[in-house]
């Protein structure tokens, strides 16, 4: 079991999710059927022996609260481990303050009185999956001061727009930290997890107050590049950034793809959720279903075609569900034909018989709707 | 205890021997049902959505699993401060030596000590082997209502059928008058679900003097009901109606399981007001693959279908291979069918592969198949050619 304490950071000013990120945090969107997105981060964390685990949190914390509890879904030991949840201050007078350094500043006792040595910093929207063992014995052995995981991908034109990406030396050491405009096929995505010390963490977090109150711990690590000891640590598993809604999209249906799917849910590092108890999903003698993932708890009355489908969702007769996804507790009505549309939460669909998207464009039909 | 002065005694020492291989390492409270269930999760929903909060379950018969299973109070949330699933299996004491619970009075009569450390008002009597939703609460207000010492739950059966029962006779009011185990000529059609709610003060009495009769066989429908009868104590008959089954043979428990299918309606295990509680497992949600179809079936999460599947219940983790037909079965968990393989009307045991290219079942056999192990293709003897030195 590695001596660090995890940190779940909020994402930054270069995420945003249209419509869905209305009503919650990145966190807490649902995600391939039963899960949350915060789910996979977590899970990393705990299934790498780490316990104590801050979870800071911006906005809309209801569901997140609601999603997390404490923890103890996720494997966290309620007597050794914790699963803390943290704000930023309250009184700050706009969104544009709330950086990550910001919450961190004002949590800071809390993070001093953390008796790990090293801290491992995770985005609450990228999703991976590794165990954090690996990247801290590199961390160790190279004696980085700060070691910053990144995926080298060749897609770079058409996906992680907006991400962070590094500027790599031959060892690997950080020169710069840029974000991906799209105009270069090939590039090292940074996936915004770090590992580093907490006097280190503590110092970046100082630093940064000093320099400037819009700054966040990218903005800091890229000045410090020049004086600190700065190391990428390349990942080749399966990545994907959740930053928006067409990231959203390509991403569910990307894991519709087994082979895909078996990267990122692998045999013997399982990703945890909160239950339901929710019972077996109900096929009706009308009802089938091909090539989708379906929750537990549906009733299927209708057809469902290349489709995630969410806990309890009812999809009655006549019904046609194809390229969508249906977030929990939605009802698509009888001879409602549904295409390239992601359905929010407990929705209603039974008057307008069609709602079609298209795969450049998906439609979005906003939670609690009755259409 | 705090809400209602009751507390739930399951009987789970069941061996349930007519369901062969599936029993033959559990008892048959353990046994899997409806695509994610324990048969004993009912009973154990049933409680906490009950408000009962203290719960005894006595075990005996190969009682490693269930004693685990059943010890995990949270999978029910009966694991706050004042509330706890108990599991009793016989034990040594210091008055006497480790003993069988040789019936089912006398699992209740090895318990009083646990019984008496509560004190409650009420006990109520399970049994951990059926398969039904019932609001003990409700039995418990007419219990109270009727000023009875003991009340019965029974269910009207078919009275073609109500020979194979323990039958209560009553008069207009409810009041037991007499009963009849398994009577060749039945006179009433109510039939006893062994659920029972006593003043558990009069139990505990009448338990300490059957323990003591040595010709008693400490058993509550021949022994403890006829004495409370005779000594005309206020038994009463509580009619529940809705699903019930008693799934003693691998037939009913394959029909019971169709049930979900075919019989929605009845046992709607999708009812949020009144969910059935079990074990969580960390498996993704069900996948069915484009090669794979899924029509009228009963589906857990964690499945992989590249096949068809049609009329069948599948428990978690099972996995269906491209080509292979599954019709009118019951695959239990982590259960494997292989590419081509053709499975019909039968119970696949829990981790059984079925080979690819295999068949398992019989489409029209009379009685339902339990595969409880592999089945593999029989290959020809190959004949060992031997490489000849040069």
């Amino acid at each position: 079991m590695c001596d660090a304490f995890g940190v779940v950071i909020f994402s930054g000013t270069n995420v945003h999710i249209d419509g869905i990120e209305d009503y919650r945090s990145i966190g807490s969107i649902s995600f391939l059927g039963r899960y949350r997105v915060i789910d996979i981060p977590l899970s990393n964390l705990t299934n790498s022996g780490i316990e104590t685990i801050q979870l800071y949190v911006k906005n809309n914390p209801r569901s997140i609260i609601d999603h997390v509890g404490t923890g103890r879904h996720y494997n966290i030991n309620s007597k050794r481990g914790s699963l803390d949840i943290l704000f930023g201050n309250g009184k700050s007078l706009s969104e544009f303050y709330r950086s990550d350094i910001a919450t961190f500043d004002y949590n800071r006792s809390a993070i001093e009185n953390m008796s790990q040595k090293y801290v491992v910093v995770a985005a609450n929207f990228m999703l991976y999956s590794i165990d954090y063992n690996d990247v801290i014995e590199e961390h160790i052995k190279t004696g980085a001061d700060v070691t910053v995981l990144y995926k080298n991908v060749d897609n770079a034109k058409e996906a992680f727009i907006n991400c962070d990406v590094l500027n790599l030396n031959k060892q690997k050491g950080v020169l710069s930290i840029d974000r991906n405009r799209g105009n270069f096929k090939n590039k090292n995505i940074s996936m915004e997890s770090y590992v580093m010390s907490k006097e280190i963490f503590l110092a970046m977090v100082d630093q940064a107050v000093n320099t400037s109150s819009l700054y966040w711990m990218r903005d800091i690590l890229n000045d410090a590049s020049t004086y600190l000891d700065i190391r990428g640590y390349q990942y080749k598993g399966y990545l994907a950034a959740i930053n928006s809604f067409a990231s959203y999209y390509r991403c569910n249906m990307e894991l519709l793809n087994p082979r895909n799917r078996s990267r990122l849910f692998k045999e013997d590092w399982p990703i945890y959720t909160k239950t339901n108890d929710s019972s077996p999903t109900h096929y009706f003698s009308t009802g089938s279903a091909t090539n989708s993932l379906v929750s537990n708890g549906c009733c299927i009355e209708g057809r469902v075609e290349n489709s995630v489908i969410g806990r309890g969702c009812n999809i009655k007769k006549g019904a046609i569900v194809k390229n969508s996804i249906i977030f929990p507790g939605s009802v698509v009505g009888e001879d409602v034909s549904i295409d390239y549309t992601v359905i929010d939460k407990k929705v209603i669909i039974s008057k307008v018989k069609e709602v079609n998207g298209t795969l450049d464009q998906p439609a979005y039909v906003k939670r609690d709707d009755r259409i | 205890m705090r809400a209602n002065n009751m507390i739930a005694m399951i009987l789970a020492g069941g061996r349930g021997s007519r369901l062969h291989a599936l029993t033959s390492k559990v008892a048959k409270p353990a046994v899997y049902f409806g695509g994610k269930y324990r048969i004993i999760d009912f009973p154990l929903s049933n409680c906490a959505n009950s408000n009962i909060d203290i719960v005894g379950v006595l075990t005996q018969y190969e009682s490693v699993l269930l004693n685990a299973y059943a010890s995990q109070g949270i999978r029910w949330g009966l694991d706050t401060f004042d509330s706890g699933v108990y599991v009793l299996p016989p034990r040594e004491k210091a008055d006497s030596d480790l003993d069988v619970y040789r019936g089912t009075a006398d699992a209740i009569t090895q318990n009083i000590d646990f019984l008496d450390q509560y004190n409650p008002e009420y006990i109520l009597v399970l049994s951990g082997d059926h398969i039904y939703k019932m609001n003990y609460e409700e039995m418990l207000r007419y219990h109270v209502s009727e000023k009875a010492d003991v009340t019965i739950a029974v269910l009207e059966v078919d009275m073609k059928e109500a020979s194979r029962f323990g039958i209560m006779n009553t008069d207009s009011e409810g009041r037991i008058v007499e009963f009849e185990e398994k009577p060749e000529h039945p006179k009433s059609n109510l039939a006893s679900m062994g659920i029972y709610i006593f003043n558990w003060k009069l139990l505990r009495k009448e338990l300490i003097e059957d323990a003591k009769d040595e010709t008693s066989s400490h058993d509550f429908g021949k022994d403890i009901i006829p004495k409370l009868l005779e000594e005309h104590k206020r038994l009463y008959a509580f009619t529940y109606s809705g699903y019930w089954k008693d799934v003693g043979t691998i037939d009913s428990l394959w029909e019971a399981n169709m049930d979900l299918l075919y019989k929605n309606e009845e046992i709607n295990l999708n009812d949020s007001s009144w969910k059935i509680y079990t074990e969580d497992t960390s498996s993704l949600p069900q996948y069915i693959s484009d090669t794979g179809e899924v029509i009228h079936s009963y589906i857990n999460q964690g499945c992989v279908i590249n096949g068809k599947v049609e009329r069948s219940v599948l428990f978690t983790d099972v996995k269906i291979g491209k080509g292979a037909k599954v019709r009118d079965a019951v695959l239990m968990p982590g259960a494997e069918v292989g590419e081509n393989a053709i499975v019909d009307r039968c119970i696949v045991a829990e981790n059984v592969h079925i080979g690819a290219g295999c068949k398992a079942g019989d489409a029209k056999g009379e009685h339902i198949e339990l595969i409880s192990k592999n089945v593999k293709k029989e290959r020809p003897k190959k004949t060992k050619v031997k490489r000849g030195n040069r």
